[in-house]
């Protein structure tokens, strides 16, 4: 196959084979329970240096409890997935956490632009679709897939695709590689010991994630049973081999809505935003995430039971989530 | 004669809702201008028309009021046909069942590239960085043809864009989009503005002004602009929001003001 033209992005190389042979010694088929604290999963699972993807943001139905576990616990240069991100990599970027970001879209104001500027940060520009396109490939096991965007623009010299001819039809084509995370973030709505998981309504790409991450961290906003999973079958998102560790994580989402449960808590939304705005984001990190011990406490003593309670009043759309 | 109040981003709302036809397939950006147009469109002419939206929303129906944090929110995605993922609806972008897709850019030239990345000469050490191209690009790619939403000054309309995020005619040749891999016979189709409206030459797929606003004339028009357009004859006249319109949209679409009022206020008579 020629290869016409290749982008100068950083990428790891896609290497199928190594992700089956991890897959085969590290992944239990058994179905054990996986339930653990969020401590437990984050420090277990999330290592420094780890390639990182986590499906849909801040906004709506994030893995946001663990974000700020994975703060919390200090973990140092990740590698993230910002497609369809918010706000999530500025929170991440201003806990430390994270140095090269692949980027599809998000939220940029001061803490990207000043960690940009002072060589703290690293981007390599995909989009949304490129990067979901490139965890399918991922969760198909193999290299590579061609796709029809990303070519003619600067998207390309900037990011790993190629373009090459396509053997098939003898038409330029552009491929993007494989990306395998080491470890992928996903908040569902309902999932069961073993992490049989549910997710109702939209998503970017959970079921891509979940098959392409190495490791496998989920929060749920509720713990059903296995026999209920098995009721109905048609229900389930994800697998439960799929899955390492299992985290119950009521308003997990919190600040962000998770639809069909409860709304986004607009004042907290603000709050932050004013705080990148005024460089105050080191209080609202102490006050959310250091001085607090888990998501628990940090709904108890932050939140409050009040506010959690209006949130879930005023998300009046039920249909089709439950 | 009356007087009108209202922003440039009421005005591409309502150009671009009185463009939508509800025998088409549109791909809109989330959560911003390109949404309310079409929002605009169901509510006063075309009920039925589809739309997608990047997270996988198929058709939806939006509750009245959408939540300040509209993104992927349930009352965004209300009574949809379909909840899938984002590789799905870009899928079907790239088969062809998208006629148009809507999308706003920062910064665009003259063969309708356009930049949602950076503003500056260092992609590493930006002057001031951006969102990205978020799913513009896949849009731009992939669906038979763009209708861009920007304004109108000379700091967007720029002889080369600092970086392009999102395909227009690449360098205008003749089938330059086809020799990077993109689908045949795509490309934008217009640039909205609030003070004039762009096509492009089927030929040198050159930007080439068809209108302008009533109350503004050729010059101030050009003046707001770093490279000369084509210039149609004869030049059509854009139609100012109504009154019923700018009700509509203040009213039920965005109630609390929260994406408008970030615009320019015009006051004109027409």
């Amino acid at each position: 196959m020629q290869v016409l033209a290749s982008g100068t992005g950083e990428f790891k190389p896609p290497n199928p084979d190594e992700m089956r042979s991890w897959v085969r010694e590290h992944k239990v088929r058994a179905p054990v329970d996986k339930v653990m604290t969020e401590h437990e999963a984050v420090s277990r699972f999330v290592d420094d240096g780890d390639y990182m993807a986590y499906d849909m943001n801040i906004a709506a139905r994030g893995p946001v409890s663990l974000y700020r576990e994975i703060i919390r616990q200090k973990k140092r240069d990740l590698w993230i997935a910002a497609k369809f991100s918010w706000a999530d990599t500025t929170l991440l970027v201003a806990g430390g956490c994270v140095n090269k970001v692949d980027v599809g879209w998000m939220e940029t104001g001061a803490i990207i632009n000043n960690a940009l500027r002072e060589d703290r940060l690293k981007f390599i520009e995909w989009t949304n679709g490129a990067l979901s396109y490139r965890l399918l490939a991922g969760a198909l096991g193999v290299p590579f897939l061609p796709m029809r965007y990303v070519g003619g623009t600067d998207v390309f010299e900037k990011s790993g695709a190629k373009l090459v001819e396509d053997p098939y039809t003898g038409q330029p084509i552009v491929l993007v590689p494989a990306l395998n995370p080491d470890v992928g973030l996903i908040h569902v709505h309902e999932c069961d010991a073993f992490g049989n998981a549910r997710i109702y309504g939209a998503g970017v790409a959970p079921r891509e994630i979940a098959m392409a991450s190495r490791k496998l961290i989920i929060s749920t906003e509720q713990i059903i049973g296995n026999d209920e999973i098995r009721r109905n079958p048609q229900r389930t998102t994800i697998p439960y081999y799929l899955v390492d560790a299992v985290v119950l994580a009521p308003f997990g989402g919190y600040p962000g809505s998770v639809p069909g449960r409860y709304v986004a808590d607009a004042e907290n939304i603000l709050e932050f935003a004013f705080a990148q705005i005024q460089g105050t984001l080191d209080q609202y990190l102490e006050k959310y995430i250091f001085s607090v011990a888990s998501h628990e406490e940090m709904l108890d003593k932050r939140v409050g039971a009040a506010k959690l309670l209006r949130l879930t009043q005023e998300e009046t759309v039920r249909e089709g989530y439950q | 004669m009356t007087e009108l109040t209202f922003t440039d981003l009421e005005q591409n709302i309502c150009t671009i809702a009185n463009m939508i036809e509800e025998d088409k397939l549109y791909f809109v950006q989330m959560a911003g201008p390109p949404l309310f147009a079409i929002l605009l469109a169901k509510r006063m002419r075309t009920p039925e028309v589809g739309f997608l939206v990047e997270e996988g929303a198929i058709a939806p129906s939006p509750s009245f009021p959408l939540p300040r944090m509209m993104l992927g929110a349930a009352r965004s995605h209300y009574r949809s046909v379909a909840w899938e993922g984002m590789n799905i609806v870009d899928a079907h972008a790239a088969l062809g069942y998208v006629d148009w897709g809507i999308l706003s850019a920062v910064q665009i030239d003259k063969f309708g590239n356009f930049n949602s990345t950076f503003l500056g000469k260092d992609y590493d050490h930006p002057d001031r960085r951006f969102g990205g191209p978020g799913g513009a690009n896949e849009i731009a790619s992939c669906c038979w043809g763009t209708i861009i939403m920007t304004k109108l000054e000379k700091r967007k309309f720029v002889e080369r864009v600092d970086f392009v995020s999102s395909p227009g005619y690449i360098d205008g040749s003749p089938g330059a989009r086809e020799k990077v891999g993109l689908p045949a016979n795509t490309g934008p189709y217009c640039v909205v503005t609030e003070r004039a409206l762009f096509g492009f030459d089927e030929k040198t797929h050159m930007m080439r002004l068809d209108a302008i606003a009533p109350w503004i004339t050729l010059d101030e028009v050009l003046e707001r602009m770093d490279f000369k357009p084509l210039i149609a004859e004869p030049l059509g006249v854009m139609l100012p929001p109504t009154e019923e319109e700018l009700t509509i949209i203040r009213a039920e679409i965005d109630p609390g003001g929260y994406t408008l009022n970030r615009g320019e206020w015009l006051t004109v008579t027409v």
